[in-house]
């Protein structure tokens, strides 16, 4: 016999081959399609934005943990996850160095601050999109038309070369009690002034679909999220065609994105499937009233972030009755 | 449509070894006993170091509370009694026996000269006292003292043959070979707990199995057949029974308040061979297999055998065993000396290679898979994140004391966190607080 010495550990011996490299891995599978769209509909300029966000992200959380002498996590890909996220939720127009300081808010602050990952708060893309947006409104609400040419590698752009292709997001023309000038099927198909990676709702789903295959996500809280927004949005709308109008909110302003991707996020939903049906709810009636009554045309950004921090009273509260029921 | 439970996962099932016959290897040369094989009091050795014992001789038991006799599994001399680490990581007593290849049996071993019909309860809860049976699907409970209180309170009997976990398939085989014989040993079952509908439970990734019992039990009034979803951990009798019945059992209640008791297979073949032989558990089925091994199959061996000898008669390894393991891949217990002897719990001997972890730093992402496979309905995450910082309270109020440690909590983490292990700390903890 060998008297090679035999590990011992606590049971089970075998284990299921899913880690969360396999995971994040996974996401960022369902999001390529999205990402090509992005250069179909914006040019290399989002490719650009894509890689100094991925980029950024991972070399912060890198930087982070060799200075604070943390064990090193760059190899599960949840950095790279939340620098293609917060890329996709940026304006095509934005100068780079933004992007960058929008990483480093994501990954530093957000994330690495609260300890790393499983411990933030709140979806780090989301709150980094947030940070951004209030503290640059103007840069971060310039929207051009698809299919306009931008310079792929400048720093930032001129205003004058936005301005020639500037166009209003459809969410924007909502806000305004009007109908967007795309059709529904251009909304689909991402035709639409936007963020580089909501535009296109169809491509999204095409990930989506994987995802929920893949069983990386369940379908509670999209399912909840978009239903709870068509519901209202059906029943009170800002405009005299309830469908059309219900149709319009739906495939724009990053619901879509939000629903699956960001509102999903593991660590800031909650765990269990009654939890994740409020919590999807939530972020729906939160959307809809930022939409109709807050200061800024989109809400999808704001509700995900306002629902993370319910979390944990969500897990708590919605704690799933143990067999043979709780012990009196 | 098979019968199943909510929550629990279907695992890569493994049954590699389900159509190799049970093969008896030829007597170890020497056995150690350890003197608790079952839950209760360890029993007192009552033979001397020099004494020469004969198979099915009386070595071991324990008057004083629930325990369950042991008898020597080969013939030979008592060579010590010696105190040792058992598999549990407890100290206990172990008489070694040598083996002196006389295969002389002991002579009290009289096979029973009464029919079924003709035994009473208490006759039959003597003998299988006297037999030493215990539940021999690694629960260990004395049968003895299930039957006893199964009486009077079960209108149904549950022998369990869902063999859920992964590589064992050690039950299979005994039902594809000696199905009358588990028949035999219901039915005396039934008579001692004095009910008349049995089911002998069984997963539908046993189909020969299964038809084979259908074609015995045409027309039977006692038994019958019941299929089951393939499921771990459907085995366990909790979910037996709610896949049975769709109801729970209440937390710190047991089968027979809801009416049932459940026996394992084995323990049926364990009560006929006590009844038509007369001899007692001195022998178990094993399944030896995992990627190390060089020809997996199942093995009938005397109680006591070292695993090297087992593993050695099936060829010794292939490569370098990263462990070793006691029982089936998701509860068994990693053996830290391949020289652990066979208990009446082993149900499987794995030699697996590779290292099951990610060997990623340990995350909780908070995905919540966990949540949805606990067959208890718990939130395992939370039971590692708190008894991580040791706030074993918080652990308690989520329900840590429910946990039954079937492991599909930490097989299926991505974050490759220890949550079994967590769990076992907390509860070990609050055991001490009380």
């Amino acid at each position: 016999m060998n008297s090679d010495l035999l590990r011992i550990s606590s049971s089970p011996h075998i284990k299921h081959e899913d880690s969360t490299r396999v995971i994040m891995t996974d996401v960022l599978i369902a999001l390529v399609p999205a990402a090509i769209w992005s250069v179909y509909a914006f040019g290399y300029r989002s490719v650009t934005i894509l890689l100094v966000s991925v980029i950024f992200s991972v070399l912060f959380e890198l930087l982070y943990q060799l200075i604070m002498k943390k064990p090193l996590t760059v190899t599960d890909f949840s950095a790279t996850v939340t620098g293609v996220l917060l890329a996709f939720c940026l304006p095509v127009t934005i100068p780079l160095w933004m992007v960058i300081i929008g990483d480093f808010f994501a990954v530093v602050i957000v994330k690495q601050l609260f300890g790393g990952i499983g411990r933030n708060i709140v979806n780090p893309a989301i709150c980094a999109r947030i940070f951004l947006f209030v503290s640059f409104p103007g840069a971060m609400s310039s929207f051009v038309k698809p299919e306009s040419s931008l310079s792929a590698f400048a720093l930032t752009l001129k205003p004058s070369d936005i301005d020639a292709v500037a166009s209003a997001t459809p969410l924007a023309m909502l806000k305004q009690g009007q109908f967007p000038s795309e059709s529904l099927l251009d909304l689909l198909f991402g035709k639409n002034a936007g963020c580089i990676g909501e535009v296109s709702v169809l491509m999204l789903l095409v990930g989506a679909i994987y995802l929920l295959v893949r069983r990386v996500i369940t379908w509670h809280i999209p399912v909840s999220y978009i239903l709870t927004v068509a519901i209202i949005t059906y029943f009170f709308p800002r405009n005299s065609i309830t469908i059309e109008f219900m149709l319009n909110e739906l495939l724009t302003g990053g619901l879509v994105l939000g629903a699956f991707f960001m509102a999903t996020d593991y660590v800031t939903s909650p765990a269990t499937p009654n939890g994740r049906l409020i919590y999807g709810a939530g972020c729906g009636v939160l959307t809809v009233f930022i939409r109709y009554f807050g200061g800024y045309p989109e809400g999808v950004s704001f509700a995900i972030l306002i629902m993370n921090l319910f979390v944990w009273y969500l897990d708590r509260y919605t704690k799933p009755v143990r067999f043979g029921g709780d012990p009196k | 449509m098979s019968l199943t439970f909510r929550g629990g996962i279907h695992l890569p099932e493994n049954k590699n070894t389900d159509q190799c016959t049970i093969t008896r290897p030829r007597e170890p040369a020497y056995i150690r006993v350890p003197m608790s094989q079952h839950i209760g009091l360890a029993c007192i050795p009552v033979v001397k170091p020099g004494e020469v014992v004969s198979k099915g001789q009386l070595i071991g038991e324990n008057n004083n509370g629930l325990s369950a006799c042991i008898h020597a599994g080969i013939a030979g001399k008592v060579l010590r009694i010696e105190s040792a680490i058992n598999q549990n990581g407890r100290r206990d007593d172990y008489i070694v026996i040598e083996n002196d290849y006389s295969g002389a049996v002991s002579p009290d071993i009289k096979p029973c000269e009464k029919k079924i019909s003709e035994l009473s309860s208490d006759e039959i809860i003597d003998t299988v006292r006297r037999a030493g049976i215990v539940g021999m699907g690694g629960a260990t409970f004395p049968t003895h003292a299930k039957i006893k209180s199964a009486i009077g309170k079960a209108q149904k009997l549950i022998i369990n043959c869902a063999e859920c976990e992964p590589y064992l398939t050690a039950n299979h085989r005994l039902i594809a070979e000696n199905a009358k014989d588990i028949i035999y040993g219901a039915k005396i079952l039934l008579k001692a707990c004095g009910v008349t509908t049995g089911y002998i439970a069984i997963e539908d990734n046993k189909p020969d199995a299964i038809a084979d019992l259908k074609k015995l039990l045409k027309g039977d009034s006692l038994l019958s057949v019941k299929v089951l979803k393939t499921k771990y951990p459907q085995g366990d009798e909790r979910q037996l029974i709610y896949a049975f019945e769709h109801k729970e059992l209440p937390a710190g209640k047991l089968p027979s308040d809801l009416g049932y008791v459940v026996f394992n297979a084995e323990t049926c073949f364990a009560v006929y061979r006590a009844f038509s032989t007369g001899m007692p558990v001195t022998e178990r089925v094993v399944t030896v297999d995992g990627d190390c091994i060089v020809n997996p199959g199942n093995v009938i061996v005397p109680i006591g055998t070292p695993f090297s000898d087992i593993i050695n008669f099936c060829g010794g390894f292939s490569k370098r065993p990263d462990r070793i393991i006691s029982g089936g891949p998701m509860m068994g217990i990693a053996q830290w000396d391949e020289n652990a002897p066979v208990t009446k719990g082993t149900a499987g001997i794995l030699a697996l290679s590779k290292d099951m972890y990610h060997r990623e730093i340990p995350n909780c992402i908070h995905c919540g898979r966990c949540v949805g496979v606990c067959p208890m309905h718990l939130m395992p995450c939370y039971f590692a994140a708190y008894s991580k910082i040791n706030d074993y309270e918080s652990c308690d109020a989520f329900g840590v004391k429910s946990c039954v440690e079937c492991g599909c909590c930490t097989y299926v983490c991505p974050g490759n966190i220890p949550i079994i292990q967590y769990i076992r700390i907390a509860k070990s903890k609050l055991t001490q607080k009380k």
